[in-house]
């Protein structure tokens, strides 16, 4: 028995992620049913490639949409294939389209859904926390999101993401006072409010660069390469065209230009998504556990009767499951561990030779080494640095108490001071005097005198 | 003190009306003072600052800006780097006449090679037209200045181009600076060895290369799969060798086009022996391929002088 585990389901589709839908489109179409069964997941760590969707058969776990059609090649000895048979021409179309909706569509994908704020945070980030058990929706979301920043970072799109935006200045600085202000409705500032609105030329433009190659491709045909033949292609175009059609976002400016542009390609995606994924599927039918116990086995039954897909209920691994996928999840997310684990992660699926593994990771082992090194050694000057500056200021400032305590009682000061100085200046007269009487012995007794001639006014 | 202050006020009280008198003439005059510091400081305008020596001479062919070495950028011989030998093709295959310059990412406006520094015609230098053209331009510069620029649009070329961007760019990437022993023989000499003598920085220079190509696979995938990289660029290169069919040319242009010179950019790179692969997978990929090998020979030949 086939399991593929798939993100869940979303928008009433059985998944909410292109390559999961794709996945299930390519089993619906070339598995027969009974041989395998849908599970939706959350710990993409269970695949080699970290990602889902991810098959297993056993014990062998296949990650990602092309292997996964591999492979599925490969077990079956070349009977569950889609794409076999197709003309050269034709195929090379498949392997050049699938190349492009990847390349392209998911951009978009990631625009509309995760990048543009209003989108993410009142549909994406709730549907992702409907899936996911409790401690995950604080981590796989922002993850994902973040991602999907970094990769359509070069598009120069991220004004759709006013969480990060921080270019206007607060009002509250002008010296104008309110009540004289003009409220400042121009253009652009009513365009500001919406930045989809604003950066909507080019959204339209990246939409029609993908969509319009496509629909000519399609042209009047039935599928997208062929007449009557289901590809792994049709498989990822329905995947992308029903995430891009299908959700009621309050951005929809994704799903609008679709509408309005390619009216074709839309009743192409609604006919073939019922015809594959069936009809509007939820949560509690993945899940079927939602369910009260008494109603859970009629339930059961119903779902297989008009079940479309082989659901099966997911078995998470319990408290200590999410546990480890969680701590996992945080792990990845600090700087040194994550990129070690990373890397842990690519020699064990590479499965280099030894040989790379010991150069690449020499370089790794020293740099770690040099870094902790630096660190310690940037540690020891600051504590040293820091030592040694309070230790010389003490000192001077009691330094400067002893030397400035007369200075700083006024003129007082000074005149005691004087005073001080000359009593200093004549016990030193003194102490010449005596060195000089204990040189010459003779004039003793006439210095006394003098001595204390000189002491009686004081 | 009071006593000054009073004879002041009086003064003050007699002079103001002539003074608001004077005023509005005032308004419009230099005051005094400030004229006589301007009269010690005329306004003198410097004839402009002498270049330095080693800087580029304004060259009468504009110059293309490509990684290469010195001797190979002078005999105009194709560069090393992918998107650099792209546009060196296109600008020949376009007609566009230009001398190469050898160097790096630093001394570009963007950030990225190639770039081009335009000619400079007559006297007539002005600023603007001494703006150094990113390569997305490249195309707009060749059908201004008298270059044959033919576009193909049909809906395949999207696709196609799609492939080389990314199939074969990751599988590139991947065999060029992840794949130990190449990086060793292949990117080492070309990349970092002419940037410093010092083993400390180019140490650091090889590590920052490989965690670049490392990031630029790791955003659309989460893990580095070097099969599915190997097996897409085979994909690839089958779609493509099926594109080409028996054609000269890609689309069935009578003369070769942007895409050709795409395409040509990694084959050329993938077959010339002279680079000194040692992990030759996406080689031996390519060499399957009878046509594109030939239709990369054809291209060497016309534009570069032969092998």
């Amino acid at each position: 028995m086939l399991e593929l585990h798939v993100w869940g389901p979303a928008f009433g589709l059985p998944s909410l992620d292109p390559h999961c839908l794709a996945a299930i489109a390519y089993l619906q179409q070339a598995v027969p049913r009974g041989k395998w069964q849908l599970i939706a997941s959350c710990n993409p760590a269970l695949s080699p490639t970290n990602e889902l969707p991810a098959l297993r058969n056993g014990d062998i776990w296949i990650g990602g949409f092309r292997n996964i059609f591999h492979y599925l090649a490969q077990c079956s000895a070349g009977e569950w294939v889609l794409d076999a048979g197709l003309p050269e021409q034709e195929g090379a179309d498949c392997i050049a389209f699938s190349s492009f909706v990847e390349s392209h569509g998911q951009p978009l994908i990631d625009l509309s859904l995760y990048v543009s704020s209003q989108n993410y945070t009142t549909t994406t980030r709730p549907l992702y926390s409907a899936l996911l058990p409790f401690p995950l929706p604080y981590l796989t979301p922002p993850s994902i999101r973040a991602t999907a920043k970094q990769r359509t970072a070069h598009l120069g799109l991220s004004s759709l993401d006013i969480d990060s935006d921080d270019s206007s200045p607060p009002p509250s600085q002008s010296i104008i006072p309110k009540s004289l202000r003009r409220p400042r409705n121009t253009v652009s500032s009513l365009l500001a409010a919406s930045p989809e609105a604003s950066a909507q030329i080019r959204l339209d433009a990246l939409a029609t660069a993908f969509l319009e190659p496509l629909e000519k491709l399609r042209a009047k045909k039935q599928l997208f390469v062929s007449e009557s033949q289901f590809t792994s292609l049709d498989c990822l175009v329905l995947g992308y065209l029903s995430l891009m059609l299908v959700p009621d976002l309050p951005q929809p400016w994704l799903a609008q230009c679709l509408k309005k542009k390619f009216p074709s390609l839309c009743t192409w995606t609604e006919e073939l998504r019922k015809t594959v994924f069936g009809p509007e599927v939820t949560v509690h039918d993945a899940f079927l556990t939602k369910l009260g116990d008494s109603e859970l086995d009629l339930r059961l039954k119903r779902l297989r009767g008009r079940g479309h897909l082989p659901w099966k209920a997911p078995d998470d691994g319990g408290a200590v499951g999410i546990g480890s996928v969680f701590l996992g999840g945080v792990a990845d997310g600090i700087p040194v561990v994550g990129q070690l684990r990373r890397n842990t992660r690519m020699r064990q699926h590479g499965g280099l030779t030894t040989e790379d593994g010991v150069e690449s990771s020499s370089f790794q082992y020293l740099t770690l080494i040099a870094g902790l090194v630096a660190g310690l050694g940037a540690v020891a000057g600051y504590m040293f640095h820091q030592g040694l500056i309070s230790f010389g200021e003490g000192e001077e400032t009691r330094e400067k108490e002893m030397g400035g305590g007369l200075g700083a009682l006024g003129e007082a000061g000074a005149a005691l001071g004087f005073y001080a100085s000359q009593m200093d200046e004549q016990v030193r007269r003194q102490r010449v005097m005596e060195e000089m009487n204990e040189t010459h012995g003779a004039p003793v007794a006439e210095v006394d005198v003098d001595v204390e001639v000189e002491r009686k006014p004081l | 003190m009071p006593p000054k202050e009073a004879t002041e006020k009086v003064a003050e009280d007699q002079s103001s009306f002539l003074r608001s008198t004077r005023k509005v003439r005032d308004f419009f005059s230099i005051p005094a003072p400030v004229k006589q510091l301007f009269d010690l400081v005329p306004v003198v305008t410097y004839p402009p600052n002498q270049v330095p020596l080693r800087a580029p001479k304004p060259a009468r062919i504009p110059s293309l800006y490509v990684f290469s070495k010195d001797q190979d950028a002078a005999a105009g011989r194709p560069s090393f780097n992918p998107s650099c030998l792209k546009w060196q093709t296109f600008l020949n295959i376009a007609g566009v006449d230009h001398r190469l310059v050898s160097s790096n990412n630093h001394s570009s406006p963007t950030g990225s090679l190639p770039f081009l520094l335009p000619a400079i015609y007559g006297s007539n230098t002005s600023q603007d037209s001494l703006v150094p053209i990113a390569s997305n331009k490249f195309v707009k510069y060749a059908t201004e200045h008298g270059g044959n620029v033919e576009e193909s649009s049909t809906m395949r070329y999207g696709a196609y181009q799609s492939l080389l961007d990314h199939r074969i760019r990751n599988a590139w990437l991947y065999t060029l600076y992840l794949e130990p022993l190449n990086f060793s023989a292949v990117a080492y000499p070309l990349y970092v060895s002419p940037t410093s003598s010092n083993s400390l920085v180019r140490a650091s220079i090889s590590h920052q290369l490989r965690a670049a190509a490392e990031a630029e696979l790791l955003k659309h995938t989460s893990i580095i799969d070097t099969d599915d990289l190997y097996s897409e660029a085979d994909k690839a290169f089958e779609a493509l060798s099926i594109l080409l069919g028996d054609d000269s040319w890609f689309f069935g242009n009578d003369k070769p086009a942007l895409f050709d010179a795409s395409v040509f950019a990694y084959t050329q790179l993938l077959l010339d022996d002279e680079l000194g692969w040692r992990e030759k997978k996406l080689c031996r990929a390519l060499r399957r391929r009878a046509n594109l090998v030939q239709h990369r020979e054809r291209l060497l030949v016309r534009y570069f002088g032969g092998p």
